[in-house]
């Protein structure tokens, strides 16, 4: 049967209120009598906290409360996976920003006021901004553990032998820099204590249950006092996947029993919130003349600044995906996530993999080259395919479409290539132009680890189905994709399903909206969740119709019997005829990929149940006056599995391809420094070249109607492709990004072959 | 003038807002964006940065499209301001945000509405826009989350539809 509403362009859900501005953001949410919340934060990189001063601050008029460590009447600590955060300072600070005291006052006026009337003492200790000083033996300790947050070890094959075998080595050193999301929404919330005393906050939030779970401990308070609901939200990109303003929106509505209001400026959003982690990445890969991939070596070191964070995610995703989509038998890589008193990074689209495939990538182009094999060919020589083993000794099964992506940019590329070399110069309006190409593989969902989603559904008397998923939709789509499965499963118009989402009360964990998973993992728990549905109503309407129950369908809200379809009965009537008789008409659907935890020594096992893959070239010009780099056409081609809603995929390749423009040619954000869009560039629509999106599905057997991911994965082949491009034109290869004005001079200057 | 709650000046401002008229005390620092989301509730300008960077809270005024947080209340005394609010009726919508609708030209949406007015200021000037010249229409609205193509995409949309009507 042919699908109606998977694979169709459906409208997304809310965009009516979007487009007419009545959407409301977190900081749009009317609250009476709100009291305005704001952050004492630490002037210092790295200090020791002597005393806090609040008894001015406290006394101004209009100052409901001043909080500090002593105030919180739980664990003053926190952290997505390991622990080492606190909500305010209670003995150190670690980075310029961290928060120290809190202020609720009745007006934004009175809580800066309070602000400039804290005093504390702070004993300034030596701070660390590189992670090669971190590491160093005698360097102070910015946590008690000790400085190396992590280490992650992928190691297969014989590495010596591997090189030994080589007839060609190629080794670099890449470094990437600290990334801020810049989600336009800014950091927002409000809460309140509900008739029973309950904390309701409504805030701005990638993961609702996971907030949930990290502010039970900190308030003290039994789970069922405390209700976290996501608004609509401004973007995430991973940076709302920490909490923010939630332990202070949840402390102060705790303690002072009065609604409060809380809506980080830019500057304190840039101030405060997680980065993505620069890498550092020596890698070293060795081929064979007829171009085999046949050892690579990798050292990664990630500066995750003050904070864990998802530190430990990075370093292992870096890790696992250091070889790219290719067959290399013999494999070792180390790679470290490093505390410094920078700004602490966490996720950001692609967690580490957007960092490691520029030096997967640039190594395959030089390999490449030096091989006289064009990009494709010689990445089609290695990439992976059904059977292929990765370097975590993973067997892949099913769903390998690699080859597929690579085969369709193929085209593009020599069109691009001819149209360059008409003129041998390459020059054209007298800038230099060339044509790269870079593949990823993306693993959706955490690493190694169980990570479920559940989901509910029920149909009331008048054939209203509601869905419940705990998924937050923060733009790229959810919701809307969470019901095409729905009702494509049910046989039910689109427009019949009823959406309740994201609130601790009234939903189930559906895990982070990270990862790329949604679609994967809660879109396959929708799907079971609606094929328990279908099976009650399919039984009740066999009955009803007295025919077999293999011989009933639903269509577009209607049951009728195969081969005799004049014989209908609505969707609600039969649903209407179970409920009568008080049957559950109820359905349940939790869906956890097979995963594995890996080796700590070799890295060994599964660490995703599926991969995305994805392959991209692109035309650039580089004006070596200037320095300028600018795209001028992009085509990317991504195995999706299975595109839900086209146009939602299409969305995140575009968007995918703007947010690698940014991080590969123009973004950088300078610790302390950094504090608004007019030193931190992000693309506009003059940066953007004319896109071609390619949909490529090769399903995969677990996911929703075969579906995977694409979220991350559009952003990942874009700035090494840029970067492949760029030496193409210039014959100069960038192992450091941004490639800005001045670092594609500084190139150009360079003598041949340096 | 006069001195307002905090001993700040006020001054009593008029202003033509989405076709109605305005009057209104307001303290002589406040910004327009503040007006306009917390006294008179269009929340549909949004603030993204408060100092003219990311076009969120674009406006036009008088015309013109201006960044709502850069605009000190007192300067749009006496001018004729559209907000997205001004843009459909709640029944009808207008041509550009059906066309967002229809182009899927939305993720998040939180740069949308102010997109969607420097849009409409562009296609108001020129009715006709190539590509590029969209582009450079939208320049000062960031957006995140589309990579703008779908944007691009709704505004042709809207300008072919125009032109197959004149035909």
């Amino acid at each position: 049967m042919k699908n109606r509403v998977v694979g169709e362009r459906v409208a997304r859900i809310g965009i009516r209120d979007k487009v007419t501005g009545h959407a409301r953001y977190a900081a749009d949410l009317e609250i009476k009598n709100a009291l305005v919340l704001k952050v004492f934060r630490s002037p210092v990189a790295h200090g020791r906290v002597k005393k806090v001063m609040t008894e001015k601050a406290a006394a101004l008029e209009g100052v409901a409360g001043v909080f500090t460590a002593a105030d919180i009447p739980g664990e003053n600590l926190y952290g997505i996976i390991n622990r080492d955060q606190t909500v305010l300072a209670s003995e150190k600070v670690r980075f310029v920003g961290d928060p120290v005291a809190l202020v609720a006052a009745e007006t934004e006026e009175i809580a800066e006021a309070a602000l400039k009337a804290i005093e504390a003492e702070i004993t300034p200790l030596p701070a660390l901004f590189d992670p090669a000083d971190a590491m160093a033996p005698d360097a102070p300790a910015i946590h008690e553990k000790g400085n190396i947050l992590f280490t992650r070890k992928v190691a297969r094959g014989d590495i010596e032998k591997g090189f030994a075998d080589s007839d060609l080595i190629i080794e670099e050193t890449y470094e990437t820099r600290m990334l801020e999301h810049a989600y336009l929404e800014p950091e927002a919330g409000v809460a309140y204590r509900d008739e029973t005393g309950c904390v309701v906050l409504l805030v701005t939030t990638q993961n609702p249950h996971a907030d949930h779970a990290q502010l039970v401990p900190i308030l003290n308070v039994a789970p069922d006092r405390l209700r976290v609901i996501q608004t609509e939200t401004g973007g995430g990109f991973g940076g709302k996947l920490d909490i923010s303003v939630q332990p202070f929106l949840a402390l102060a509505a705790y303690l002072l029993k009065r609604p409060v209001r809380m809506v980080y400026s830019r500057e304190e959003s840039f101030m405060a919130s997680a980065k993505r982690h620069p890498l550092k990445i020596r890698m070293k890969t060795g081929a064979s003349r007829e171009g085999k991939l046949l050892a690579m070596e990798s050292e990664i070191t990630a500066d995750t600044g003050a904070y864990g964070s998802y530190g430990i995610a990075v370093a292992t995703r870096s890790a696992v995906h250091a070889t790219g989509p290719y067959n290399v038998p013999n494999v070792s890589v180390i790679s470290r996530a490093v505390y410094t008193n920078n700004n602490w990074c966490g996720a950001m689209r692609g967690f580490g993999v957007p960092q490691i495939a520029i030096a997967h990538e640039s190594q395959m182009d030089k390999l490449a080259q030096r091989l006289g094999l064009d990009p494709i060919t010689f990445r089609l020589k290695n990439a992976f395919e059904n059977g292929s083993v990765t370097p975590t000794g993973q067997r892949l099964e099913a769903s390998v479409g690699i080859r597929e992506t690579l085969k369709k940019i193929r085209p593009y590329y020599q069109t691009f290539r001819k149209e360059i070399e008409a003129n041998p110069s390459r020059r054209y309006d007298g800038v230099r132009h060339g044509v790269g190409v870079a593949s990823m593989w993306y693993g959706i969902g955490n690493t190694g680890h169980p990570n479920p989603s559940s989901a509910q559904m029920e149909v009331d008397r008048d054939g209203v189905v509601t869905l419940y998923t705990g998924a937050a939709d923060i733009g790229q789509g959810s919701d809307t994709v969470l019901v095409q499965i729905a009702a494509e499963t049910l046989g039910l118009p689109y427009e019949r399903i009823r959406l309740v989402r994201a609130d601790t009360t009234l939903t189930t964990d559906a895990g982070a909206t990270s990862a790329s998973r949604q679609t994967y993992i809660s879109g396959r728990a929708v799907q079971e969740a609606a094929l328990e549905i279908k099976r009650i109503l399919t039984e009740k309407a066999a009955g009803l119709l007295k025919v077999p129950a293999n011989m009933v369908a639903c269509e577009d809200g209607v049951f009728f019997p195969q081969f005799r379809e004049f014989q209908k009965i609505p969707f609600e009537e039969v649903a209407r005829a179970g409920l009568k008789k008080g049957e559950k008409i109820r359905g349940e659907g939790v869906f956890n990929p097979e995963t594995t935890s890996l080796d700590p020594e070799t890295g060994q096992g599964t660490p995703y149940s599926t991969y995305a893959y994805a392959s991209q070239v692109s035309l650039v010009a580089v004006d070596e006056v200037t320095g300028q780099v600018t795209v001028k056409r992009t085509v990317s081609a991504h195995d999706v599995g299975k595109a839900v809603n086209p146009a939602n995929v299409e969305g995140q390749i575009f968007s995918g391809v703007a947010m690698g423009i940014g991080m590969g040619l123009f973004e950088q954000f300078y610790p302390n420094k950094t504090k608004s869009f007019d030193t931190y560039l992000i693309p506009t629509a003059m940066d953007m070249p004319e896109i071609t999106p390619i949909i490529i599905e090769v399903p995969e057997p677990t996911g929703p109607f075969g579906a995977k991911g694409v979220g991350e994965p559009a952003l990942i082949p874009t700035a090494p492709a840029i970067l492949n491009a760029v030496h193409d034109a210039t014959g100069r290869w960038v192992h450091q990004i941004p490639a800005d004005l001045e670092t594609i001079r500084e190139l150009i200057s360079e003598q041949e072959g340096g | 003038m006069k001195n307002g709650v905090l001993g700040e000046e006020t001054l009593t401002i008029s202003m033509m807002v989405n076709g109605e008229s305005v009057v209104r005390d307001v303290p002589v620092n406040r910004t327009l964006l503040s007006v306009l989301r917390e006294d008179l509730g269009l929340i549909g300008a949004r603030e993204g940065c408060g100092v003219g960077e990311c076009g969120a809270c674009t406006v036009i005024m008088n015309g013109k499209t201006v960044n709502a947080c850069m605009v000190l209340a007192p300067k749009a005394d006496g001018a004729t301001i559209t907000t997205i609010e001004g843009l459909s009726d709640g029944e009808h919508l207008h041509p550009l945000q059906e066309a967002f609708i229809e182009e899927g030209a939305v993720q998040c949406g939180f740069c949308t509405p102010g997109m969607i007015l420097s849009a409409k200021a562009l296609l108001d000037e020129n009715p006709s826009p190539t590509r590029l010249e969209i582009r450079e229409g939208i320049s000062g609205n960031l957006c995140r989350c589309t990579g703008y193509q779908q944007i691009v995409d709704a505004i042709e949309l809207v300008v072919n539809r125009t032109e197959e009507a004149k035909a």
